[in-house]
């Protein structure tokens, strides 16, 4: 019983987190230069969000869309040089985004460089529920997992608040509205 | 001369009425101490009463200061994380938008 209780604070994000992140991850802070870790479950989200101002039109809006999120967990790590980790490192984690809920919408990926990014959405019930970010390059490796209601609007609204960008994720077809958002925004 | 001072004896030794409001001012008084007395005791009461609703209230404010403080600590810590992780998913979302936008 003594160790129950702080076994299961410690599982509790990890049931809340869409994406298990992969254990191995964790020996490579030692070879990083730069580590990030961000675990934000419901509650902490829920808490940040109290502290944004519903005055700031900036912040009001980032308030409202994490209002709809579970969670958010970031990974990433810098290496000073190449080869710190292997794509095995990732592979775990790419074969959880296999499974029927999750679908690829984004795949870029350069050969010259060594680059690699992939973008996959979660949907239930015909509503996307999750957001999955994996980035690789020679000296990089950024795993992002977004857990809650989360349109691809939403994201495009984040767009040039609190120095997020403008982007289009959608179906891969921006819409007519999409299109006359765009010319409204020039 | 015995004569006087038996006169003089009987004299003091003569039962006197008191006087006519004596009795009255006498419970007056007894009231009036009686009283006084209760509005001690009240009175007593009423600044130990203070006494501990003023530390009860203090150390309740005290409490709800703190957590308050130690809340508000938390909330920012993690409106500090919040905006880190959106803004490390907005610089890899423009990354990869502007690969794609290059294809």
């Amino acid at each position: 019983m003594k160790f129950a209780i702080p076994a299961l604070l410690v599982v509790l994000p990890l049931a809340a987190q869409d994406v298990k992140m992969p254990a191995n991850l964790d020996r490579l802070e030692a070879k990083a230069s730069e580590v990030v870790n961000v675990q934000l479950d419901g509650a902490l989200i829920q808490l940040a969000s109290r502290f944004l101002s519903d005055k700031d039109p900036d912040e009001a809006n980032v308030k409202r869309l994490v209002g709809g999120l579970k969670g958010i967990y970031v990974k990433s790590f810098e290496f000073e040089e190449k080869g710190q980790y292997s794509p095995s490192d990732v592979e775990e984690l790419r074969a959880q985004l296999r499974s029927p809920a999750w679908a690829r919408i984004v795949g870029a990926s350069s050969k010259k460089k060594g680059e690699n990014s992939e973008i996959y959405l979660k949907t239930e019930g015909g509503q996307i529920t999750g957001l999955a970010i994996i980035v690789t390059d020679p000296k990089e490796l950024t795993i992002i997992n977004i857990v809650g209601s989360i349109r691809p609007e939403d994201i495009r609204d984040l767009g040039g608040h609190m120095g997020i960008p403008k982007i289009d994720i959608g179906n891969g077809k921006p819409d007519n509205k999409d299109k006359k958002d765009k010319e409204d925004d020039k | 001369m015995m004569d006087d001072f038996e006169k003089q004896l009987q004299g003091a030794f003569q039962r006197k009425e008191p006087s006519p409001f004596f009795e009255a001012r006498v419970l007056g008084a007894v009231k009036r101490q009686a009283r006084e007395r209760r509005a001690s005791v009240r009175m007593r009461w009423a600044t130990a009463v203070a006494a501990v609703l003023i530390a009860v209230v203090g150390s309740a404010w005290q409490h709800q200061r703190s957590e308050r403080a130690r809340e508000d600590s938390a909330g920012k810590e993690a409106k500090a994380r919040l905006e880190l992780a959106l803004r490390i998913t907005s610089v890899k979302l423009q990354k990869i938008s502007q690969k794609v936008e290059g294809i």
